[in-house]
């Protein structure tokens, strides 16, 4: 599948901005079933300075100044990406999930993919009791692990309803977990912290999923902005796999993906400081159309 | 006081007194009485020679020791409260054998060696994870582990410039671990001021004993900084967070002692790889930064989002190899405690020899095979969290005895324990050595054995590691020896290592400790100049306030004062304290005495004098380090005095009373700036700042006083307010008239008080200031000021109107502006409180 991705982050100040620094998370990360055909950033007013590189979990950052006055600042990334994903595994076929966690705590290795960083309570990931025993009801002594995955993350979607605007990314997540709504954020961060919680070791995933659904099949949730998912380290053999809790599915070709951190800290989109007095009002708009052949 | 001290029984009668009441505590080592169960030879000789005073010197010598750390504002701050604490001193300090302290000089050198070299494996080639020697979890484990940071490689190649170990005597009598600081340690600063005081409230006991000095240890750690530096003569920054730390006073002291920049994040900028100062020149380049802000804030772009104590671009700055930190932020991931279980095996592997100072013997339970060990003995270990301050689980506790839990409790525990072992530690229980301490109960003063732990301070100079001969020791004032945690009632106590051999005099003054090494002022940054500026603005204001308030009640107790209601006199000093928000609303003139109490007292009012003096205060304490602890304490008596409520009784001769007070105290703040300040650009700021707000004050007063509608009276109240009764009757034999007056308040350059001689002084302060523009066309506010002074040179008194004084007055408003503009920070994401305030 090929998409083009079109994501507008427009910023509107009330009172001039002398200057502006930026770090984005918008580039979408080459490998694991995708490939970017193009990409490009285009800054308005101009950036100064922009630079690209690589983050320690080697996610496409790219970081900008913006050192002229200004009121309003748009930034629009337009990418095509080829998607095409391996199969997942049988869920009935992977290891035990206690056995997966004794080899996540236990990874020989600092590299960006091991499974050691995603084991630890995170900024906005914490561990919580409510999370944590929300997950183990699914996680029985035992039981394969992406079952057991799979079984949590549908049961995040029956019993939470997806509702824009009744969380903020500083949502605590015992209240999410209280008034049982949210957003995508929010349910991979309750999954994570679940997850975590009983010593697995998952990542939370930046990304899209496609706006127009195939004929026949319901329009997603989060189709019309980012999208955040869970990554579950399923053992050596199997590696990362992509859990969706907002719509109950696992990452396929509807998914792209941008960015991989331990929460949505890691990757927030547009991380911003700018010298200025007035309140600022953010619009975000993205849009992913299949490319007809 | 207790008999035998009260006698005047000499030693060593009184040494012996003091040492056959003094009891240590079973099967705890002490410091005084040695494990032989006698005295150690020099706490005998120092007991011996404390014994020669008598009591009433003796207590007098600790009340000054006292006194003078308070006044001297070594403070900290607690946790949630906005006041500042002094920190209790104790009067009696630490001493150390020369013999034992090169054993744990060595073993903290030791350290500080292996703590750099496994940080730089960590952010570099990985191999100690590789090789099997660490566990990657345990890395991973530690939020201070910045990955942003992987692959870093500091300028000089060292991760740990400054490092601090805190330690203690265990039961075996040998010196213990109990924990590392290596992200960026308090303490010496602390460690200085208590020997300053200590060693003046002693001095020929300082001497006789020998003590090490401290000064060559600063020296060594500055020389370290320089010379970690790209350039030669690098520009060295301390990075604060802000006069709301809690080691506030201790950054500011240390700046001030090493001649290092004072800055805030606000004051640093990232551009063209390099990390720059904001300065009333311009951008200057940040060499070193010494950081005393934890390494998730320096960066809100790259680390912690929600910084805004840092700045965007100083990891890249870092990456880029062009700019040192002390210490390199990522680096205090070693204080993570499951750290400590590795500690022996890495000595092991990295430097080939064992620990030369044992820590605390630690398991970590993400591995089972340990957390198998921890859960068969509990009851005899303390856990704690692997990484975090607290205990993962248990709200509020850092750590736990596990022997103290109830039974609910410790199931909970375990299963926690059980379920993320990871996020665990335990730790052998180590009971502290203690330290004499003086207990005072009713009269009977007498010396106690106390727990201790004692912060060890190491610097990284260009021949090797070198250690700070004392540190800063926290002694508590219970006496159960468990309690690692120090955190309340806690005195501390300088440190003294008794050399061997006659110490060298290191500097010129007797306690050898309170030398500036070097001034190295440099270009005043941006933020300190607004501070400075708006501290003599506030001062003048309040200074405006009680001149008022003082014409306000004189009116009201003259009996021969006319009754005219309407815009008498008393109204137009009502409507000046109004406008400026140090009162409501105006009231009838018999409450007049009301009224100045509110503008005097009241914190609701927000341009009360109290308020304008709590501004002055603030905007002062960013900028302690250029102030004189002079100036300092002038300014908390200005806020005591107009703290002190009057109460309903209060006559008009009191509020009098009070005012004359304050207005003596800002004369002698101002006696103090002008006599004692360094006529550097700070001075300049401070001096412009009462300037400005003092002619724009004046022509206030000649407008409400002096305008078109003026009478005598109204003239007489104007030459009251601008302090020129006197001048006038000497010069002019009629009474108050209108042209006169008006010359002497705005024109006459002979007047310290007119305006034009304001004018002359600001003029001349921005010509002394660095000008940007490199083709000597003047800046816009000297432009302005010129074209200001000349105007009111040539100016004619007769000539003058109510509209031509408003102008003028809007003149100078435009001048303050111009100079905001061009000199101070415009970052008003972070406005300084009460800053926008209507003041002009």
């Amino acid at each position: 599948m090929i998409y083009d991705v079109t994501h507008v982050t427009s910023y509107e100040y009330e009172l001039p901005v002398a200057s502006a620094d930026f770090m984005l998370h918008l580039t979408p990360h080459e490998g694991n079933g995708q490939h970017v055909i193009k990409t490009r950033i285009e800054i308005d007013p101009p950036a100064m300075d922009m630079q690209a590189r690589q983050d320690f979990f080697g996610n496409r950052t790219t970081v900008l100044k913006i050192s002229r006055p200004h009121q309003a600042l748009d930034i629009r990334t337009v990418s095509r990406i080829e998607v095409e994903r391996p199969q997942v595994p049988a869920a009935a076929l992977t290891r035990p999930w206690e056995t997966v966690a004794r080899d996540a705590l236990n990874a020989p290795s600092l590299g960006p993919q091991s499974p050691v960083h995603f084991l630890y309570a995170s900024r906005l990931a914490y561990l919580s009791t409510p999370a944590t025993q929300f997950a183990r009801a699914s996680f029985a002594p035992g039981r394969p692990i992406l079952e057991a995955g799979i079984e949590l993350m549908t049961r995040i979607r029956d019993e939470f309803r997806y509702v824009p605007g009744t969380t903020a990314i500083s949502t605590p997540l015992d209240q999410v977990f209280e008034q049982r709504s949210g957003v995508c954020q929010d349910f991979a961060h309750l999954m994570i912290a679940g997850l975590r919680g009983l010593g697995l070791s998952a990542a939370y995933v930046s990304g899209y999923i496609r706006t127009i659904p195939p004929r026949g099949r319901p329009r997603l949730q989060g189709a019309d902005a980012s999208h955040a998912w869970v990554s579950l380290w399923c053992g050596a053999e199997f590696g990362w796999i992509g859990l969706d809790p907002t719509n109950a599915l696992l990452i396929g070709d509807d998914h792209v993906e941008v960015a991989i951190g331990r929460d949505y800290s890691d990757v927030s989109p547009v991380k911003g400081v700018f010298i200025g007095s007035g309140r600022d009002s953010l619009s975000v708009s993205v849009d992913v159309a299949p490319v007809t052949a | 006081m207790a008999d035998e001290l009260l006698s005047p029984v000499r030693t060593p009668q009184r040494a012996q007194a003091w040492t056959q009441s003094y009891a240590p505590l079973p099967g705890i080592p002490d410091e005084f009485i040695g494990p032989d169960g006698t005295p150690r030879a020099y706490w005998r000789g120092f007991l011996d020679a404390l014994g020669q005073f008598d009591q009433d010197d003796l207590d007098q010598r600790l009340a000054t020791a006292e006194r003078r750390i308070r006044e001297g504002g070594v403070s900290y701050r607690i946790q949630g409260e906005t006041n500042e604490q002094s920190w209790p001193l104790s009067g009696l300090p630490l001493l150390i054998s020369q013999a034992e302290w090169n054993e744990i000089s060595a073993g903290v050198v030791q350290r500080a060696q292996l703590l750099d070299r496994i940080i730089a494996d960590l952010y570099g080639d990985g191999r100690l994870v590789r090789d099997g020697a660490l566990p990657a979890a345990v890395v991973a484990g530690s939020p201070e582990f910045l990955r942003p940071l992987a692959g870093a490689k500091p300028f000089g190649g060292r991760w740990l410039q400054f490092y601090a170990a805190d330690i203690g005597r265990g039961p075996d009598g040998r010196w213990w671990v109990l924990g590392d600081r290596t992200q960026a340690p308090s303490g010496a600063g602390y460690a200085l001021a208590n020997r300053l005081v200590t060693s003046q409230a002693f001095p020929g006991l300082y001497r006789d004993m020998n003590v090490q000095r401290l000064a060559p240890f600063f020296r060594a750690f500055r020389d370290g900084l320089a010379h970690a530096a790209e350039r030669s003569d690098p520009r060295i920054c301390l990075l604060t967070p802000g006069a709301f730390s809690q080691t506030y006073f201790e950054q500011a002291y240390l700046a001030r002692y090493l001649g290092f920049l004072l800055v805030e994040g606000a004051d640093l900028v990232y551009a063209d790889g390099k990390m720059h100062v904001r300065t009333i020149a311009g951008l200057k380049r940040a060499d070193v930064i010494w950081r005393r802000i934890d390494a998730e804030w320096c960066d809100p772009l790259e680390l912690n989002g929600a910084s805004r104590l840092g700045v965007p671009g100083m990891v890249e700055a870092i990456r880029q190899g062009k700019v040192s930190m002390a210490n390199m932020p990522g680096a205090g991931l070693l204080e993570a405690r499951a750290f400590q279980a590795f500690m022996p095996g890495l000595a092991r592997h990295l430097l080939g020899e064992d620990l030369r100072l044992p820590n605390i013997a630690t398991w970590w339970c993400g591995q089972e095979r340990q957390r198998g060990e921890v859960l068969e003995q509990l009851d005899h270990l303390s856990i704690s969290g692997a990484f975090a301050n607290q205990l993962p689980g248990f709200d509020g506790r850092h750590s736990a005895l596990v022997s103290e839990l109830s039974p609910a409790e410790r199931e909970r525990l375990v299963e926690a324990m059980t379920a993320r072992g990871m996020d665990y530690v335990g730790q052998e229980v180590v009971r502290l050595s203690t330290t004499p301490a003086w207990e005072t109960s009713g009269d009977r003063a007498r010396l106690v054995p106390r727990p201790f732990v004692l912060r060890v301070f190491a610097a990284a100079t260009p021949d090797g590691w070198q250690v700070l001969p004392g540190g800063f020791c926290r002694v508590s004032d219970r006496s159960d020896a468990r309690a690692v945690s120090m955190d309340a009632s806690v005195r501390s106590a300088d440190v003294w290592v008794l050399s061997d051999k006659p110490v060298e005099m290191e500097t010129l003054l007797p306690s050898g400790d309170d030398v500036r090494i070097i001034r190295l002022l440099g270009n005043l940054p941006s933020r300190a100049a607004d501070n400075l500026y708006w501290f003599g603005r506030y001062l003048e204001r309040v200074e405006a306030i009680l001149r008022i308030v003082r014409a306000l009640v004189a009116k009201a107790l003259d009996p021969d004062a006319p009754t005219r209601v309407d815009h008498g006199p008393a109204e137009r000093l009502q409507r000046l304290l109004v406008s400026w928000d140090a009162a409501p609303r105006v009231v009838a003139s018999s409450l007049s005495l009301d009224m100045a109490q509110s503008a005097l007292h009241d914190e609701n009012n927000y341009g009360s004098a109290l308020s304008n003096t709590i501004a002055a205060r603030r905007a002062a304490s960013s900028i302690r380090e250029r102030l004189s602890p002079d100036v300092w304490l002038l300014v908390g008596r200005l806020e005591n005095i107009l703290r002190k409520p009057l109460g309903q009784s209060a006559v008009e001769a009191g509020v009098l009373e009070q005012s004359e007070q304050a207005l003596q105290v800002i004369a002698a703040i101002a006696g103090f700036v002008n006599e004692n300040m360094n006529r550097v650009a700070g001075w300049n700021f401070l001096d412009m700042g009462r300037r400005i707000e003092r002619s724009i004050n004046t022509l206030r007063f000649v407008s409400q006083f002096a305008g078109d509608d003026a009478d005598l009276e109204l003239l007489d109240v104007l030459l009251d307010l601008i302090d020129s009764q006197i001048t006038y009757r000497s010069r002019y034999l009629t009474g108050a008239t209108l042209a006169p007056v008006r010359d002497m308040a705005m024109l006459d350059a002979f007047n310290p008080r007119s305006v034009a001689f304001q004018a002359g002084r600001i003029e001349e302060h921005l010509a002394g200031l660095p000008s940007l523009r490199e083709t000597g066309m003047l800046e816009q506010p000297r432009q302005i000021a010129l074209k200001l002074k000349g105007d009111l040179a040539v100016e004619d008194a007769r000539r003058l109107n109510s509209q031509a004084i408003y102008d003028y007055e809007n003149r100078l408003v435009a001048l303050a502006i111009a100079v905001a503009d061009r000199y101070f920070l415009h970052d008003a994401s972070e406005p300084s409180p009460g800053k926008v305030r209507g003041l002009a």
